[in-house]
């Protein structure tokens, strides 16, 4: 595994995040704390409704937060100006894909590239051919998201983030929209990231991919970090109650 | 899948029966449902096809009447623009028309003349009514309502009543302008003189033909490669000969009534080559001239053999100026008829003195014939009467017209016929000092390669349809985009607008920024708006709403990953909506965006409140002159079906490029 020493690439200081709704406050997270390394493999796991996906949205400011703070990268999210600039920094991969259905698959890839980056054409075609080849699938370069299958959407979607050569990726449960054969090709690109060096916070349910790719896991349950530590330790002898619940209902 | 959910839909009724109908009998279709639903099935070209027939027979049976108001309705284009030419108003009549010639054909004039052969001189009258105020031999002065009136006698058309003097009260009519269209020749300092030119198309038969001469315009293949050659000819043609009954003859006219035709035709003598009217006529030796016949002699007579010579001997007492007592009918006198083979024999052989007279059928030829054998043979002995011309009404005559030339393009030619175009110039002087207004016309008529100079009728409608949804889609684009703005105020600007403007009929928007905005604009700013730019302003403002509504729900209707994928790359949110949201939004709301422009092409039918000459405006006022509102609005529906039909084509091929492969 990377070293840990000095500063971390993501601070998360005692963040609140309420969302008001028409039935009343929810309190997607209570005071949440949490320190990622730079080429670290955060995994997270909790109860539906817990905040997971929240908290991931609020480190790329999809969402941003009531009380705490968020440093990603020595930038204080709160308030940032480059927010932007942040969040090409950080790449995000959703459980539903998000490709953009009126482009194919080079073009979904190329297209921030060209905007954001402003890169020229001929290098971005370039770099989303690497990448679509180093995901598995360089025979899809002109196929529309609506003629692949879900595990080859998703890697193009990783692909889509990679492009913008982030220094962090989040994952919010990348397979859990696919098929068991397909969630295979997808861990595998993770898996492949991982060894890379790639700073990932992930959450996801696969019990293979955490035990084989993750420094540490984090268990959350109503807005609030309840435990975290090795995988390995997590999973086996988890030290809450409410961890121990949880993990007999899942495995 | 569509398709799959609407098949089993259709079958559905019929086979899923509710138990208590399952033993009735279910009626057959009538014929009217069958056709309605095989005209649902056809694809949409079929339809276009038979709409398209239909009209096409239809205007066949009455194709003059639709041909006018479509031309009306059109704004009647020409096929190409002219020359400037100038027009030329003037108080009064031209003092003189000048000459008259055959035969221009010189581009520039051959385009004036396709502009000017309508209106070519047009004369305003006028009617007072009022009080006669003053008279004096030239001019008479009215007090009406609105004032005193002084017209010049001679430009009176009719008075009534017609002795009236000062203190009476009379109705004048009177020209108060004449207007002359042409092309301006000859400025002096009293005169100027203007040609005004005529067309006529001349189709004859080519036996008339005595000599021709052409030579081939070779035309301008650079401007227009697929253009024929034009051949200019010169002919020289037999004048007509018509053969009728005579109805009317003076000193200088003549009218007859050809055979086989109920009318009359009417000639100048002028213009006559020859007129014969055939009659039997006799020619005599000079002998009997001299010494009467004694009773008991035998007299020879020679005819040509086949000529009907009874009615000759009915003619014979009537002979005038020829003092011969040529009796035959009371048998003072013994008559010997002798047949000749031609006229030339018998005339011989009556200056042989064979004869003492030759009879003949005075029918033109033969009568020019035998002149010519007296005129060459002077000794024979031979005297011709006077031609008769006791004839003056229901005699057979021929006539034969002048010879003349003809000049000008071929249009057609045919073994039997030929047709050619002329063109006749006509100078019109006039004095300078009756000259009100002259001007010289742009070349801004309507045209196919000037259809900026197309400003009625249907192009009118397709013009402000195309603009004002060109400006409401831009409109609708940024108001659908401040509907979806987070911002409060934003958001409330753009729902005012649209809830204002979708409230209010689109009749009274119109009537708003014609007669509200647009003399706003007028009085506070150097802007001023065309009648069209009001229409098309209010058209694109009331649009502007329902097209900002589509493009709002067009956006939301994309999913919120799509926004949150584009952010999550590092996009800003102009960037997001530019590149990802708009693109996916448009196919979106194509399908209900060509249907407002449909809806638009047929509620620019509104803008003729403006006084706009709109489609449905020109089809009134055409209806209005020749009552046929039966065929005027057939036309103007045709027009609008025809024209909503080819945009819904064009939105759906647009649509069908639009769509995403699957
Ligand atoms: N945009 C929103 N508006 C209102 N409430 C929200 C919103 N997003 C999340 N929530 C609420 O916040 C809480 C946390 O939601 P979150 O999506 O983070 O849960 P999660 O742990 O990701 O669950 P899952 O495993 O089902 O994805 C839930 O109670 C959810 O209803
Ligand atoms: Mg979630």
């Amino acid at each position: 595994m990377m070293s840990r020493n000095g500063e971390p690439i993501i601070r998360i200081e005692n963040v609140h995040k309420r969302f008001h709704t028409l039935r009343g406050t929810v309190n997607a997270l209570n005071g949440v704390s949490l320190d990622v390394m730079p080429g670290e493999v955060v995994l997270i796991v909790g109860p539906s409704g817990s905040g997971k996906s929240t908290l991931l949205r609020c480190i790329n400011r999809l969402e941003t937060v009531d009380a705490g703070q968020i440093v990603v990268d020595d930038i204080p999210l709160t308030g940032a100006k480059n927010i932007n600039k942040v969040r090409a920094e950080v790449g995000m991969v959703f459980q539903s894909f998000n490709l953009f259905p009126d482009r194919t698959a080079l073009g979904n890839i190329v297209l921030a590239q060209r905007v954001v980056r402003k890169r020229r054409r001929g290098d971005a075609v370039t770099r989303a051919h690497n990448l679509l080849a180093k995901v598995g699938i360089p025979d899809k370069a002109d196929a529309y998201p609506a003629q692949l299958s879900g595990g080859q959407q998703q890697r193009v979607a990783i692909a889509r983030a990679l492009a913008m050569d982030p220094k962090i990726m989040l994952f919010d449960e990348p397979t859990s929209a696919l098929d068991p054969e397909m969630i295979k090709e997808v861990l595998d690109v993770m898996l492949q990231l991982a060894k890379e060096g790639m700073t990932m916070v992930v959450v996801s349910h696969e019990m293979g991919f955490a035990r084989a790719a993750a420094d540490r896991a984090v268990f959350m349950d109503e807005g609030r970090i309840v435990e975290q530590g090795p995988p390995d330790k997590l999973f086996s002898s988890p030290s809450h109650e409410r961890t121990q619940l949880f993990l007999s209902k899942i495995l | 899948m569509p398709d799959e959910s609407n098949r089993n839909s259709q079958v559905g009724p019929s086979e899923v029966m509710p138990p208590e109908h399952s033993g009735t009998i279910v009626p057959p279709k009538s014929i009217y449902d069958r056709t309605l639903t095989w005209a649902a099935g056809l694809p949409w070209w079929a339809i276009i096809l038979l709409v398209v027939a239909v009209a096409v027979l239809y205007s066949m049976v009455t194709s003059s009447v639709y041909r006018d108001i479509i031309e009306s309705l059109t704004d009647d284009p020409q096929v190409s623009t002219d020359e400037l030419f100038e027009v030329v108003q003037i108080v009064g009549e031209p003092t003189m028309i000048v000459g008259r010639y055959v035969g221009e054909t010189q581009d520039s004039v051959q385009s004036v003349i396709t502009q000017l052969l309508r209106n070519v001189i047009e004369s305003e009258l006028v009617t007072q009514s009022g009080f006669i105020q003053a008279a004096d031999p030239a001019t008479i002065t009215i007090r009406t309502e609105t004032g005193l009136v002084t017209i010049p006698r001679d430009r009176i058309e009719t008075m009534e009543p017609p002795d009236a003097t000062i203190g009476d009260d009379a109705t004048i009519t009177y020209i108060e302008r004449i207007t002359i269209t042409g092309t301006l020749t000859e400025r002096d300092g009293d005169t100027m003189t203007i040609r005004t030119v005529d067309e006529q198309i001349e189709t004859f038969e080519k036996s008339r033909i005595l000599s021709r001469e052409g030579e081939t315009i070779p035309c301008d293949r650079e401007a227009d490669p697929d253009c024929e050659d034009q051949e200019q000819v010169t002919i020289e043609r037999a004048g007509r000969e018509i053969t009728g009954t005579l109805s009317t003859l003076s000193q200088t006219n003549l009218s007859l009534q050809p055979e086989g035709s109920p009318g009359t035709v009417e000639f100048r003598m002028g213009d006559l080559d020859f007129l014969y009217v055939p009659t039997l006529t006799i020619a005599l030796h000079e002998a009997i001239v001299e010494q009467p016949v004694q009773p008991g002699d035998e007299v020879r007579i020679g005819f040509v053999e086949g000529t009907d010579i009874t009615a000759a001997l009915a003619e014979m007492e009537n002979l005038e100026d020829v003092p011969v007592p040529l009796r035959y009918s009371d048998g003072t006198a013994q008559v010997v008829l002798v047949p000749y083979p031609d006229l030339a024999a018998a005339l011989e052989a009556t200056g042989a003195g064979e004869l003492d007279a030759t009879i003949y059928l005075d029918d033109g030829p033969e009568r020019l014939a035998a002149a010519d054998w007296v005129d060459e043979n002077p000794d024979a002995g031979v005297v011709l009467p006077n031609p008769p011309s006791t004839c003056d009404r229901h005699c057979e005559v021929t006539v034969k017209l002048q010879d003349d030339t003809v000049s000008g393009i071929v249009v057609d030619e045919t073994d039997e016929q030929i047709s050619v175009r002329t063109q006749a110039a006509e100078y019109v002087v006039i004095d300078r000092d009756q000259i009100v207004d002259n001007r010289r016309m742009e070349p801004g008529t309507c045209a196919l390669n000037n259809l900026r100079g197309c400003n009625e009728g249907i192009f009118l409608t397709l013009r402000v349809t195309f603009l004002a949804y060109g400006l409401a889609l831009i409109i609708g684009l940024f108001v659908g985009l401040m509907r979806v703005s987070h911002n409060p105020v934003i958001y409330a600007i753009s729902t005012l607008y649209v809830e204002v403007i979708r409230g209010i009929p689109l009749l009274v928007i119109l009537l708003y920024a014609g007669f509200v905005f647009s003399p706003w604009l007028r009085d506070n700013t150097p802007l001023q708006l065309s009648d069209e730019w009001e229409a098309i302003i209010g058209l694109a403002f009331g649009y502007g709403a329902f097209v900002a509504e589509i493009f709002r729900a067009g956006i939301q209707s994309i999913s919120r990953g799509q926004m949150e994928a584009a952010r999550s790359l590092g996009m800003n949110y102009p960037q997001s909506m530019r590149y990802v949201i708009l693109p996916q939004a448009v196919r979106v709301v194509l399908p209900p965006l060509g249907n407002d422009f449909i809806a638009m092409l047929k509620d620019s039918a509104l803008i003729s409140v403006l006084a706009l000459p709109d489609l449905l405006q020109l089809g009134r006022l055409h209806i209005s002159r020749t009552f046929r509102a039966f065929e005027g609005y057939n036309t103007v529906a045709i027009l609008y079906l025809l024209m909503t039909l080819f945009l819904s084509f064009i939105v759906r091929t647009i649509e069908r490029r639009a769509r995403l492969p699957r």
